[in-house]
């Protein structure tokens, strides 16, 4: 019993590896504008299917991390100016915008399943091989996984609590009119707040796609409800909170499965969100003052 | 700014909308003079649209091959989708509105084992003939006049797959199976026959579709070290689960039902595998691999319809279900030209004619060939693209099982069979 434990522990901190990098793009992009983007998950696709294709064209397995990373912050760019932004400027609030995203995501998701004929395609990086860490069993891939999150979340915490930048992005997540008054340009810090979330999107996209070693249409959206219930339950804007809240999700959904069912895995993650949301109501609200006007 | 703000709505709405008619196969295809209706009752999208990939990938060749040959007493055949989403919640409402809007609808291809409890009571009061892939037990024993099964239950699928890990020397095998309810159904008879065997199932593990990863199913099933691996899940499911399990180092022979032997369900296996896949992979399938002439006519309908069918064309010339919805599709046009009847409470009896073997029967293995002989004024006998077909009493008719394996060009290639006799000489309860 113990060692399933300890083996589920492993597993969930692999998964909770994969869930932060993506938790983090979106819990910034959350924070800073309020759109609550459903189409996150088909931008992750995006990502990994560049990272695939560059693949094939003789890019090396690991570079495709800056590949997919580019591709999504280019395509978030894209959707934030072009779709988001013209949408805001119409009067759109928070319901219409997400029911916009909702849009985009079916539309991308319908368009990559037609373009890859409902295919799965392999994508190794590494051949990886198992090796035993105590009672976990675990791959080089995983591993490697694993330090990659660290390193985007001590990456992130650096640029946000050290830099100029930095301190612009915490102060428009805070309270945008005071940040725009303040003197801060706005509208270049949203611009930035796209591609910098766009960038961990796709990070993760291919983060997963190397993990699991296929790449399909589905990908982006099967870790979608899991991105966002850990980027909810951390709290908008907030790296830290979502790293944590992705370990919380991981462990948990990791350690029901192994001692019920997979079944119940999910249930269990998604419960954990419940009962913070009827404690903490105001983390769903929009950023750390429950500013509830889009930041476009 | 209302109407603007309205205006923008609707074409939210209908870019919505447009993409998901873009993912349905919902056709209605038209033909020029008298028409009769065959509907195809079935997933069309959602997650089990694979399934009516499979159906229209054999249903446009069997109206291709009839209508060419004449039609159906001067009609010709027209095809209507409709989608049940893979929901019995969906099912039941789009058969209702398909009753009340469809004229001269003379047959059902379908319905599928999710739909069939609650659409096959309707369209039996309606009395269309249904050529079923339902894999429910309960319909061994069918009363339903309407409904025709031309595919072997789920549980002696489950059943051949446990008598092939046997002759293979397996007697410690894994149970790895999808939550959806397709799955599920050859999952009792795996495990019955497995007790029946004494082949012990050394892991049962249900996936529930659709998640993100695997890790503590495939650690479940790694422990237990099983000597094979049956299986059958939804290709997503299948190609995350098997992708994992070959990361640990725990792939094990796989030993897949009929439904695995799908285009959609190997591509996502061996994208996820890679080669290994093919040396470890069996599926126990109905269709025969070798070419008859009613396997010639099929697959020469298919490359005719080719630019009509679902990408990729090719995987229906080996698809077990394709294969099976074309020859339901024929028996009941030539039961229509026997009868010189398009009504189905006159034609609907006289399926088995057609069909079953018989003294003084002519044997044909095309639409145009059983056309021409009943014209004549002989009694035939279809032996089609999937064998000998011989309805019993509850119009069931299951035939022999193959194991097969797959080329890299996902073809079927002949490892053994497995008999109908065999299959029920297993005693099996609680299946």
């Amino acid at each position: 019993m113990w060692s399933t434990l300890v083996s589920a522990i492993g597993f969930g901190v692999v998964l909770a590896s994969i869930i932060a990098v993506a938790a983090m793009g979106f819990t910034i992009q959350f924070g800073l504008t309020n759109v609550l983007n459903l189409s996150f998950g088909a931008v992750m696709t995006i990502a990994a299917f560049a990272a695939y294709l560059a693949n094939k064209h003789g890019v090396g397995g690991w570079s495709g991390l800056a590949v997919g990373g580019a591709a999504g912050a280019v395509v978030t760019l894209l959707l934030g100016r072009g779709v988001f932004k013209p949408y805001a400027r119409r009067g759109a609030h928070l319901f219409e915008m997400m029911m916009v995203t909702l849009g985009l995501s079916l539309i991308i998701n319908y368009a990559i399943q037609a373009l890859s004929h409902n295919n799965i395609y392999q994508f190794v990086v590494l051949p990886s091989s198992p090796f035993q860490l105590g009672s976990i069993l675990i791959t080089h891939t995983q591993l490697i996984i694993v330090f990659i999150s660290i390193g985007v979340l001590v990456v992130l915490q650096a640029l946000l609590q050290l830099t100029k930048i930095g301190k612009a992005l915490r102060a428009m997540a805070a309270d945008p009119d005071l940040a725009r008054a303040c003197g801060i340009r706005t509208g270049r810090i949203v611009v930035l707040t796209w591609l910098l979330s766009g960038f961990l999107c796709g990070l993760a996209g291919v983060v997963y796609i190397i993990n699991a070693q296929s790449i399909g249409y589905t990908t982006g959206q099967l870790f979608l409800p899991l991105v966002i219930a850990a980027a909810i339950l951390g709290g908008a804007g907030s790296p830290v909170g979502a790293v944590v809240a992705s370990l919380i999700m991981g462990i948990v959904t990791e350690v029901v499965a192994a001692f019920g069912s997979e079944a119940y895995s999910t249930v269990a993650g998604f419960g954990i969100l419940v009962l913070v949301l009827l404690s903490k109501p105001a983390t769903v609200r929009g950023g750390q003052t429950g500013h509830t006007q889009l930041t476009l | 700014m209302r109407l603007r703000k309205t205006w923008l709505v609707v074409v939210a709405c209908g870019v919505a909308a447009c993409a998901t008619a873009a993912a349905a196969a919902a056709q209605v295809t038209r033909a020029s003079g008298g028409s009769v209706t065959v509907a195809g009752v079935i997933a069309l999208t959602g997650s089990s649209d694979f399934e009516g990939q499979n159906q229209v990938g054999g249903l446009y060749p069997a109206i291709y091959a009839i209508n060419k040959a004449g039609g159906v007493n001067g009609d010709q055949l027209v095809f209507k989708g409709v989608d049940t989403r893979g929901d019995p919640a969906d099912a039941l409402p789009a058969v209702q509105q398909m009753l009340a809007t469809t004229s001269n609808l003379v047959a059902i291809a379908g319905p599928d084992t999710s739909s069939a409890p609650t659409i096959v009571p309707v369209l039996n009061s309606a009395k269309i003939p249904m050529m079923a892939v339902a894999g429910e037990s309960v319909y061994d024993r069918n009363t339903a006049p309407y409904f025709w099964r031309l595919f072997p239950p789920d549980a002696a699928n489950g059943t051949a797959m446990v008598l092939w890990a046997k002759k293979k020397g397996y007697t410690k095998v894994a149970a790895v199976f999808g939550t959806d309810s397709g799955s599920q159904g050859d999952k009792p008879g795996v495990i019955a026959s497995a007790k029946a065997l004494h082949v012990k199932i050394v892991s049962n593990v249900d996936l529930t579709p659709s998640q993100p990863t695997y890790l503590s199913s495939v650690r479940k099933v790694i422990a237990s070290h099983p000597q094979a691996i049956m299986t059958e899940s939804d290709a997503t499911t299948a190609g995350t689960f098997f992708g994992e399990l070959k990361q640990l180092g725990g792939l094990a022979p796989i030993i897949g039902t009929e439904a695995t032997f799908t285009s959609p369900w190997l591509t996502a296996v061996k994208g996820a595998l890679g080669s290994d896949f093919l040396k470890d992979y069996t599926g126990l399938i109905t269709a025969p691999s070798k070419t008859t002439p009613a396997v010639k006519t099929y697959e020469q309908s298919v490359t005719a319809v080719k630019s009509k069918e679902p990408s990729p064309w090719h995987s229906y010339l080996s698809n077990p279900f394709s294969i099976t919805y074309y020859d339901g599709m024929v028996a009941v046009a030539l039961a229509m030209v026997a009868t010189h009847s398009n009504k189905p409470s006159v034609f609907n009896a006289a399926i088995p004619s057609v069909t079953n073997p018989g003294k003084g029967k002519k044997v044909v293995y095309t639409f145009a060939q059983g056309k021409a002989a009943l014209l004549a004024g002989k009694k035939i006998e279809y032996v089609g693209a999937t064998g000998l077909i011989d309805f019993d009493k509850w119009h069931n008719s299951f035939g022999n099982q193959e194991a097969v394996m797959s080329t890299s060009g996902l073809k079927p290639v002949a490892k053994g069979v497995v008999t109908a006799k065999q299959i029920e000489a297993v005693p099996v309860k609680g299946a």
